[in-house]
């Protein structure tokens, strides 16, 4: 499951998979992100908290968010990274370009 | 078979290969990691990566258009998870010398290097007209 929250602010959205983010809800997430950033919001926040498990599908869905929301102007971070997901970020060097932020507002008040 | 103390160390599933098996495969292992405790934490996480990346090649790459099934078994050692994926589908086509991480901003090409990385086995071998995948974890002392 895949919730979108548009209620934090102008340009902003922060969206919350849940679960495990796998090939099964990764073609989900990246048409949310699309069609998200297609609607004005630019800065995505990908609140990961409830999410206990990605798979290369998942950082695949992520880094074209990143590269969609980065082409609209804006950006894309993430928050709430767990154990497991912190590993495979750091497994396939990508914790440089999607750097974990502690909390939501973490992410969107960051520079 | 139960081991001395009266733990399963074999389990198996025989699933469509489809994406939505992945979940059946969380939850075998789940199953694993119940009877286990004592497996660590890392270990855990590693081989789980590892097992749903090939089972997601698996989904993606070895259905021809015809209803496919794989089996996965998995075998907890005192020293050691194996896992062993068997299916009747399309060859895959990888070159498992040659798999690097992709640059930074590419949105695929990771499994097979993130697979690589989270195991200390990985073989593919085609069979008369079976596709098998071997990988083994060695346990790492807690």
């Amino acid at each position: 499951m895949i919730e979108l929250d548009t209620e934090v602010g102008d340009g902003a959205a922060v969206i919350r998979p849940s679960g495990r983010l796998t090939m099964i809800v990764t073609p989900h997430l990246r048409t949310l992100i699309t069609d998200t950033v297609r609607s004005g919001r630019n800065r995505i926040v990908v609140d990961l908290s409830a999410c206990e498990f990605v798979d290369s599908s998942g950082l695949g869905a992520l880094i074209a968010g990143l590269k969609t929301a980065r082409q609209a102007g804006g950006d894309l971070r993430i928050a709430g990274v767990g154990p497991q997901i912190a590993t495979v970020l750091r497994l396939t060097n990508l914790d440089r370009v999607l750097r974990a932020h502690d909390t939501v507002s973490g992410a969107l008040d960051a520079g | 078979m139960p081991d001395n103390e009266g733990r399963r160390h074999a389990y198996s599933l025989t699933a469509p290969a489809e994406p939505a098996s992945l979940e059946r495969v969380h939850a075998l292992l789940q199953t694993v990691w119940t009877d286990h405790g004592d497996i660590t934490a890392a270990d855990r996480m590693l081989f789980e990566l590892a097992v749903t990346e090939v089972a997601g090649n698996i989904a993606q790459h070895a259905p021809d258009g015809t209803p496919l099934d794989f089996t996965l078994h998995v075998c907890v050692h005192p020293d050691r998870i194996e896992a062993e994926f068997l299916d009747t589908g399309r060859r895959a086509e990888i070159d498992l010398t040659a798999a690097a991480m992709p640059s930074e901003m590419s949105e695929s090409g990771r499994g097979l290097a993130m697979t690589l990385a989270a195991v200390d086995e990985l073989v593919y071998r085609r069979d008369s007209n079976t596709n098998h995948w071997r990988l083994v974890r060695r346990r790492r002392v807690s």
